[in-house]
């Protein structure tokens, strides 16, 4: 999923073209995942809140993803974390929504 | 209240579904359209007093984000020679300032280049905005899965005057908004990160492209060397060296 740039040691000095490389592959599985998981959650048929439960859901389980992929080690790849936690989230909430509509209508 | 309203199936072959995939293609025709735009601009060469002080910028900048790996009294003597009063790299007299300013006002060319690029943007839109409007008013189009309060209902069912439809069903309007922010996830992952949607950021950051203005950003990069802390990591470096070594001599 996030296989960035080659960053230095685990001491808080990284290059800003890998953090940057680093930072666009989650949010690139971020809009992926959302957009699916609004597909998935439509064919389901959720509803409501359950939806956007389904949602954060999902993009916990991408952080939990994300940190396994970064071997638990945050700082080496990224400068804080937040960056693992919800960059891209809000981002993707419109493609979840319009993409959790889809199934439904159909 | 919340009686449940039976869409047509005709709505959905007729309307929804044309609307998206129109809305993807105008996307896709968009990236290439700016593609286009965007080759023979920079094709014309460049004046160079402009490079050169864009060039000067990205100096400071390196200078900026490396400072921790040279000594401090390296970095001062180059600071001085960046920010100096008199004679530094960055520093852009009064006169100037406004000269430069009113250049670019007056350059029919740069203003062209501006206006392409946010034409681009604009007239699809507009557009298809139009065509939304002209066509597919005054019905309810589709349904969302998640109910909302009364206070969305000015901005979900323009167009439809009923006080009694449930909040969760929207006009063709609405369905074209939420088209247009939720396929910009989409346009990023199918047209990769040269997308149209974030042209604008990226000019802003490369700073060498067009509605550049030099003084500014020369000023700006002077503050901001100005308020740098200094701090040689250097030293901490090899501590963590040793740290590192030793952790290798254990296993």
């Amino acid at each position: 999923m996030a296989s960035g740039g080659v960053t230095s040691d685990d001491v808080p000095i990284l290059q800003t073209e890998n953090l940057t490389s680093n930072v666009k592959s989650i949010y690139y599985s971020r809009t992926f995942l959302s957009i699916i998981g609004g597909v998935v959650a439509g064919i389901w048929g959720f509803t409501g809140l359950t939806g956007f439960v389904f949602y954060f859901l999902i993009m916990m389980v991408a952080s939990i993803g994300l940190l396994a992929k970064s071997k638990f080690s945050v700082q080496t790849y990224f400068d804080n974390w937040s960056r693992i936690l919800i960059e891209g989230v809000f981002g993707g909430l419109m493609s979840f929504v319009l993409f959790w509509s889809y199934p439904l209508m159909i | 209240m919340a009686e449940e309203l039976v869409l047509d199936t005709a709505i959905r072959d007729w309307v929804l579904i044309p609307l998206s995939v129109v809305m993807v293609l105008i996307g896709v025709l968009r990236y290439f359209v700016s593609k286009l735009m965007r080759s023979p601009a920079a094709s014309p060469s460049p004046d160079p007093k402009l490079v050169r002080e864009g060039q000067v910028v990205i100096r400071a900048r390196n200078l900026r984000t490396n400072a921790q790996f040279i000594p401090t009294k390296a970095f001062k003597a180059r600071k001085v020679y960046y920010t100096n009063e008199e004679n530094g790299l960055l520093h852009v007299p009064k006169e100037d300032a406004q000269k430069a300013q009113a250049a670019m006002f007056s350059d029919p060319n740069m203003a062209m280049d501006m206006m392409k690029k946010n034409l681009s943007m604009i007239v699809p839109q507009t557009l298809t905005f139009a065509w939304v409007n002209f066509f597919f008013s005054g019905f309810v189009a589709a349904k969302i899965p998640f109910p909302l309060t009364q206070r969305f209902r000015g901005m979900l069912q323009n167009g439809i005057d009923l006080s009694t439809v449930d909040v969760s069903y929207v006009s063709s309007r609405s369905w074209y908004f939420l088209n247009l922010f939720g396929l910009r996830g989409l346009f990023s992952l199918i047209l990769g990160e040269e997308n149209a949607t974030d042209d604008a950021q990226k000019m802003m950051q490369m700073g060498g492209g067009f509605g550049f203005n030099p003084a500014m950003s020369l000023g700006a990069e002077k503050d901001s060397l100005d308020i740098i802390q200094h701090d040689w990591a250097l030293p901490k470096m090899e501590r963590h060296a040793e740290d590192v070594l030793k952790k290798l001599l254990k296993k």
